[in-house]
């Protein structure tokens, strides 16, 4: 079955991706997949974020986001995945792709896609982050050089 | 008329039929601690605006939040803060989206 938009819990995958953007005339293929950094933030080391949505208003908006892209950049396939939940660190956030039958096009439409979706969907990601541990000062050693 | 309560997410308690569902995102969630709160409104309804107005002063860490959100209504985003919200209505805060 083909599923164009997706908001889940579940891992995704960039090969599934891939085989939803195939078809017999789509020669070009974008696809954008966005990780979870490991930003730091005032509260230390992002180390997961976590995504909620508005639903079923944000799935709404995400079939408005395909079908623009199939007008006007002639995207014969869409891909627009998101998780939600809490991602640890590395974990596929977001997979969006268009497949048209040449280059240009699928490259726009997938930059629209991925932009638009982070503007006009209610989407919206908290990070947790753990503060940066501490040193222990070593004890000196003799002879050891030392500041000051 | 003003009678704020937090509640989870489907939550088992009944509502009363004369309140509205206000669901919290992301920074106006964190705000109130809670993912919505029950306002009682009368029953002719209230204005968005003064429902706005009325969560800015049961919460006011939510203030900031307020000012940047956008709103929404049963699904439908609201261009017109002199809708009025009945009972019964859901009422959304939308802080700026930040998916991807």
């Amino acid at each position: 079955m083909s599923v164009s938009v997706l908001l889940t819990a579940r891992a995704l995958s960039v090969e599934q991706a891939m085989r939803e953007l195939s078809g017999p005339a789509l020669g070009g293929v974008a696809l954008f997949a966005g990780r979870v950094r490991p930003d730091r933030t005032r509260a230390g080391r992002v180390w997961a974020l976590f995504y909620e949505a508005h639903e079923p208003l944000a799935t709404r908006r995400l079939r408005e986001l395909e079908r623009t892209a199939r007008r006007r950049f002639g995207a014969g396939r869409v891909v627009l995945w998101h998780r939600i939940g809490r991602l640890r660190v590395g974990e596929v956030a977001v997979i969006v792709g268009a497949a048209c039958p040449h280059r240009d096009a699928a490259f726009e439409a997938a930059r629209y896609l991925i932009e638009q979706l982070k503007v006009e969907v209610p989407i919206w990601k908290t990070d947790r982050a753990r503060p940066a541990r501490r040193r222990r000062p070593r004890p000196s050693r003799p002879g050891a050089p030392s500041a000051g | 008329m003003q009678f704020l309560q937090p509640c989870g997410v489907g939550s088992a308690v009944p509502r009363s039929p004369s309140t509205v569902r206000i669901r919290l995102f992301a920074t106006a969630r964190e705000a109130v601690g809670a993912a919505s709160v029950d306002l009682a409104v009368p029953d002719e309804g209230m204005r968005a605006d003064e429902l706005v107005a009325a969560l800015g002063r049961k919460y006011p860490r939510l203030r900031p939040a307020l000012r940047t959100s956008r709103f929404v209504r049963n699904d439908r985003y609201l261009d017109d803060l002199a809708e009025r919200i009945r009972p019964g209505d859901e009422f959304a805060v939308h802080p700026p989206y930040g998916g991807g």
